[in-house]
């Protein structure tokens, strides 16, 4: 394949990966009252409209306090479980391994409806602690693998040396491994915070009336709208996480644990 | 040093104790009531999916559109992986950045992208009446081809990843070699390239062909009531017809077919022994 062929095909990939981001965009500039592309008339007022809609405001506020509270306890509990691998002989290691990381291979919505029958309804949870057990449940990989490949690279004679010194073994995880991955915490943190913030499926039967998340009330929201809110909300949306991952990569270099 | 046992899992434990109650065991426990009949255990429900058509026909289209997409994914997967690999070392960072940022994006707010371009007012309908194509706008959302196109672009990233990896670790002289040996290029794809980056090839084909199975919003989204997959079946089947057990069947289908997808995947990935 000459070059010149190799970076026309690459422009089409792009353009059906990016550009469908850059029509939403216009259309959320519409200023028209119905969803069209070429948009009719430029303005930013659906860009503002969302704002003003109750239901996103509150799903959005749920979807951010859900994406930070479930990534935090999905790294309380995953940092551990990573040091360990890394550090310690563990019992059944390779079905504890897998135990661990069965949340990845198991289907998401499986996840969510089974919560719901045999958690939420017998225990009568309410909607966000079923939510955030859903999700915590989903990011305890993430943040396993994450942290793990920032500790494979970590050699084990720092804590020695600061045991050896007089620290116990507490003191000697906080104070010499714990600066040294922070990169790999931060890096699993923005991966979780995405991760949960984006979900759909697990949430789809932990959700109720009046309780949802910003992208299943946007799903609600464009089965029975026709506006082009939907359009502005998405814009925002890519243009959030693209804020994140370009200061996540300029900083951490994200794409390494992806 | 490290050797205590104990501490090694009492580190483990509140991770355990947490994934095995709040998912291992409900899940189970979903799984095993899709064997629970009214009077006992068999596979009764599963059998009453299967003879039901819209049952199998749902499973039979998830099962070809995620193969389909899997197929287009690794055909443009290679041709972009090559071209990004071919480019300059400082370019390939930003390419590679540019294929992972959609992932990043909400799922939702790139299936919308192409409510706006395949609906009855939208970019591509617009284009074919003006360009007097058709006098009546096409019906193109609510068709296989739009849920194929939506997960195509939801999940070709992973595909070009995955092969960009595979492709940067094969030795940079084979593909002269076989050339001067007087192969031309699709013996050279399918004798050298292919062999040489399978691996790369299999976790790509798992993650798009697992991801399209168990996708939920693009056929919600573009397909809807019309097009029917396996996850709208089982949201359809809990929330309009409160039917658990059908929807135990299908979580259990979802469960299988992805593990089978997986298992069958690792095993073309390990090069056969002559």
């Amino acid at each position: 394949m000459s070059s010149r062929m190799g970076g026309l095909m690459l422009a089409l990939v792009f353009l059906f990966l990016i550009g469908p981001f850059l029509i939403i965009i216009a259309a959320g500039m519409s200023a028209g009252e119905t969803l069209a592309f070429p948009p009719q008339g430029l303005s930013l007022r659906w860009f503002w409209a969302v704002f003003e809609v109750e239901s996103f405001r509150a799903s959005f506020v749920l979807s951010i306090g859900l994406a930070v509270g479930a990534t935090l306890l999905a790294l309380v509990l995953g940092v551990p479980v990573a040091y360990a691998l890394a550090r310690y002989p563990l019992p059944g290691g390779e079905a504890m391994s897998t135990l661990l990381t069965s949340p990845v291979i198991v289907p998401a919505i499986i996840v969510g409806l089974a919560l719901l029958r045999y958690v939420v309804i017998p225990l009568d949870l309410g909607i966000i602690p079923a939510l955030f057990v859903a999700h915590t449940a989903l990011l305890v990989p993430y943040a396993v693998r994450v942290v793990s490949a920032s500790l494979a690279n970590l050699r084990s004679d720092i804590e020695e040396a600061a045991v050896l010194l007089g620290a116990n073994r507490l003191q000697a995880f906080f104070l010499t491994v714990l600066p040294n991955i922070r990169n790999g915490i931060l890096a699993a943190f923005i991966l979780g915070f995405v991760t949960s913030f984006n979900q759909v499926p697990v949430s789809l039967f932990l959700t109720g009336p009046g309780v949802s998340t910003l992208p299943i009330q946007m799903l609600w929201y464009m089965e029975f709208t026709y506006d082009p809110s939907i359009a502005a909300l998405s814009a925002l949306l890519a243009l959030m996480s693209m804020a994140i991952v370009l200061v996540a990569e300029r900083f951490l270099g994200l794409s390494r644990y992806v | 040093m490290f050797t205590s046992r104990t501490t090694g899992l009492m580190l483990v434990l509140p991770a355990v104790v947490f994934i095995t109650v709040g998912f291992l065991a409900p899940v189970l426990i979903l799984l095993a009531q899709s064997l629970r009949l009214e009077d006992g255990w068999g596979i009764g429900n599963y059998l009453a999916f299967m003879n039901d058509g819209l049952g199998r026909e749902v499973f039979w289209r998830t099962i070809k559109l995620a193969a389909l997409v899997t197929l287009a994914a690794a055909v443009i997967g290679y041709v972009a992986a090559w071209a990004i690999v071919e480019t300059r070392p400082e370019r390939r960072g930003v390419l590679v950045g540019m294929v992972i940022l959609p992932l990043m994006i909400s799922p939702v707010a790139r299936t919308y992208a192409w409510l706006v371009i395949l609906g009855r007012t939208g970019f591509l309908n617009v284009l074919i009446t003006n360009l007097g194509l058709s006098e009546e706008p096409l019906r193109l959302l609510f068709t296989e081809t739009a849920v194929f196109i939506g997960l195509l672009q939801l999940f070709l990233p992973l595909m070009i990843i995955s092969l960009v990896s595979a492709l940067e670790n094969l030795p940079r002289d084979v593909v002269p070699a076989a050339q001067t040996l007087g192969a031309g290029w699709i013996a050279t794809f399918f004798k050298v390239i292919l062999p040489l980056t399978r691996e790369g090839l299999v976790i790509g084909g798992t993650l798009v062909f697992t991801g399209s199975v168990t996708a939920y919003i693009t056929p919600a989204v573009l397909g809807g009531s019309k097009v029917l997959m396996l996850e709208t079946l089982l949201y359809q089947r809990v929330s309009v017809a409160n039917d658990f057990a059908s929807a135990s069947v299908i979580a259990a289908i979802l469960m299988v077919t992805t593990l089978a997808a997986n298992r069958l995947l690792r095993r073309l990935a390990t090069p056969r022994r002559r």
